[in-house]
């Protein structure tokens, strides 16, 4: 290959253009994270699984509801086949509800409740003539009539 | 400390991922020639995760007692393979590295490379996979299939469960269940260790071939470092998602493809096997981008100057991406891609959806990254054609090409497809396409008549 008029300052534009895109990359990525990003590791290392999950991004959207969740989860009866959460609906809630139960089938507030499924009630009210199967936390466990 | 704290956890599952990765770098013995360590360890990571996924998908099927049998029985035939089929040395033969100054700068820009592996490391291991399309669609999915130790259908035909997206490719969840299968338990912190893997797997492929492709040290590393510091793919927002897993995907495709599009070593088309396969099984735009590769091998083989070599490409691509498509489908059957309904393309306000469509990406992705996207373009321009890098730049535009036409499709309004997917789907085509830039500009002559990829010091 040889040298053509203008490849000087092509290399020339190259080491600049390159230059500056390097710089703004790494400013894009926001090095000043970083040290709370190793604070929140180091705080939450030691700490079990489901607590870790409880400081996260993932639970900022309302941390009360994924606490109900994780203590829903942990009270469920044995042979429970799906539980059907009763939240204020959204997305978010949708997804974690799903995720947090799986491999049970999980959804926020369908029409009906399918039978072997437990309903998650969050909040203070109870629908009236619902069994009670257990109080959790901000909610309790029941299965409709 | 918690018996279930996360250091033991992580030690845990980069024990697996070290094993699966060393199972996959010795299948690569086939893949690579030898001497090629960087891109061995990137190909070999490549292949590791697919042995993973593939044999958990296997054991799966085959209802095994023990699911991780089936990684562990398919590393033991992938290695074999290996050591059967292993290349000799490259023909491209020894590359010396930079003298002078140049090492200098070299090693500066390897710095960079490294300090943006340390900073997503910090942002992907900072908390529990948390995206929402994590739970949604990877992790849900993931999570059932380790506690159930099958793939259950349930998944894939129950419409309240359509927000999942079940046309989706399992490939990912498939990996993240194996690992929790061979640790036994679910640990989806522990498992954000993955993605720095894939950045530094991505890098290693990255440099290494852009190096046997005669670029010069500093502009492979040059390229490494600008990709290792592209926040919007390597995000703490994605990880868990299948984005930084695809960018790594789009490149083991692209540099496959224009290696076995030249023949440069007996390993291309197998490489380019593998590298088909892994797009397909990680997401829908994997399958789509080998879709392209296809029609370019295609149109090479009708007029390109090497026709017998393009339909051998072809086959080594389309067989293993056909077989991952069918095989999805044979498993959990076909669903219809949520957010792209091709009857638009028939409706009369076709051409006013397409320019919403620009409008939208205009300002919701171009207009307050322009900056990058002008320095971006320069760099392309500055650089000279070359056959190798013309075939990436192909690959990567027209794919990007397609995303921005894709909104128009979208059933609930451009708008709705530009904001949620578009900007990932563009940043996932950004090591391809940093390939493609690196290698035109490793093209132009350093002063005389020496091109600078001569400063390589490429001795044959």
């Amino acid at each position: 290959m040889t040298e053509r008029n203008g490849d000087g300052a092509r290399r020339k534009a190259a080491i600049a253009c390159a230059a500056a895109l390097l710089a703004l990359l790494v400013a894009a990525g926001r090095p000043e994270k970083l040290p709370g990003r190793a604070r929140l590791l180091r705080h939450y290392a030691t700490r079990p699984l489901a607590v870790r999950r409880l400081g996260s991004s993932s639970s900022a959207f309302d941390r009360r509801f994924f606490f109900f969740l994780e203590s829903a989860r942990l009270k469920l009866p044995p042979g429970t086949r799906g539980v059907a959460v009763f939240a204020p609906p959204s997305e978010q809630a949708r997804n974690v509800v799903a995720y947090q139960f799986a491999p049970l089938p999980a959804l926020v507030a369908p029409p009906t409740v399918p039978g072997g499924w437990v309903a998650a009630i969050y909040g203070p009210v109870r629908p009236a003539g619902w069994r009670h199967v257990a109080d959790v936390s901000d909610g309790a466990l029941m299965t409709p009539p | 400390m918690s018996a279930d704290a996360l250091g033991g956890a992580l030690l845990a599952t980069a024990a697996v991922v070290a094993a699966a990765w060393a199972a996959g770098a010795a299948a690569c013995a086939a893949l690579v020639p030898r001497g090629r360590r960087a891109e061995r360890i990137g190909w070999g990571f490549a292949a590791g995760t697919a042995i993973l996924a593939a044999g958990t998908g296997a054991a799966y099927s085959a209802a095994l007692g023990s699911p991780a049998i089936g990684p562990i029985l398919l590393a033991a035939v992938a290695a074999g393979l290996g050591r059967r089929f292993a290349l000799g040395d490259d023909p491209v033969g020894t590359l010396r590295g930079p003298g002078g100054r140049l090492a200098a700068v070299t090693a500066a820009l390897a710095a960079v490379a490294l300090y943006g592996l340390i900073v997503y490391a910090a942002r992907a291991l900072a908390e529990p996979l948390w995206p929402n399309d994590y739970f949604a669609i990877w992790g849900m999915k993931a999570k059932t299939f380790f506690a159930e130790r099958a793939i259950p259908l349930r998944l894939f035909t129950w419409p309240s469960f359509e927000f999942s997206n079940p046309g989706y490719p399992l490939g990912l969840p498939l990996l993240y269940a194996g690992i929790a299968s061979i640790l036994g338990r679910w640990e989806d912190h522990a498992l954000a260790l993955l993605f720095p893997c894939w950045l530094a797997a991505t890098l290693a492929v990255l440099y290494g071939w852009l190096r046997r492709r005669g670029a010069p040290p500093t502009v492979a590393a040059a390229a490494g470092a600008a990709v290792a510091c592209f926040a919007p793919l390597y995000a703490a927002p994605l990880t868990g998602m299948a984005e930084a897993p695809l960018a790594f995907a789009l490149l083991l495709l692209g540099t496959a493809l224009a290696d076995a599009m030249d023949e440069t070593d007996p390993g291309a088309r197998r490489r380019l096997a593998l590298a088909a396969a892994v797009a397909a099984g990680t997401k829908n735009e994997g399958l789509f981008v080998a879709g392209i590769a296809a029609l370019l091998l295609a149109a090479a083989a009708f007029v390109g100057r090497d026709r017998a070599a393009a339909r051998r490409a072809a086959l080594a691509l389309i067989v293993p991406a056909v077989a991952c498509a069918l095989l999805h489908r044979l498993a959990v059957g076909s669903h219809p891609v949520r957010g792209i309904d091709l009857a638009y393309l028939k409706r009369p306000d076709l051409g006013d959806r397409l320019a919403e469509a620009l409008r939208a990406t205009w300002t919701v992705h171009l207009r307050s990254s322009w900056l990058p996207i002008a320095a971006c373009l320069v760099l392309l321009l500055a650089g000279r054609s070359v056959a190798h890098g013309n075939r990436l730049l192909l690959l990567g535009g027209l794919g990007a090409a397609t995303y921005l036409f894709l909104p128009a499709l979208c059933p609930y309004g451009p708008l709705w497809l530009v904001t949620w997917t578009q900007g990932r789907n563009f940043a996932s085509l950004a090591p391809l396409l940093a390939a493609a830039v690196a290698a035109r500009l490793a093209a132009l002559p350093r002063g005389g008549a020496a091109p600078l990829s001569a400063t390589a010091g490429v001795v044959t």
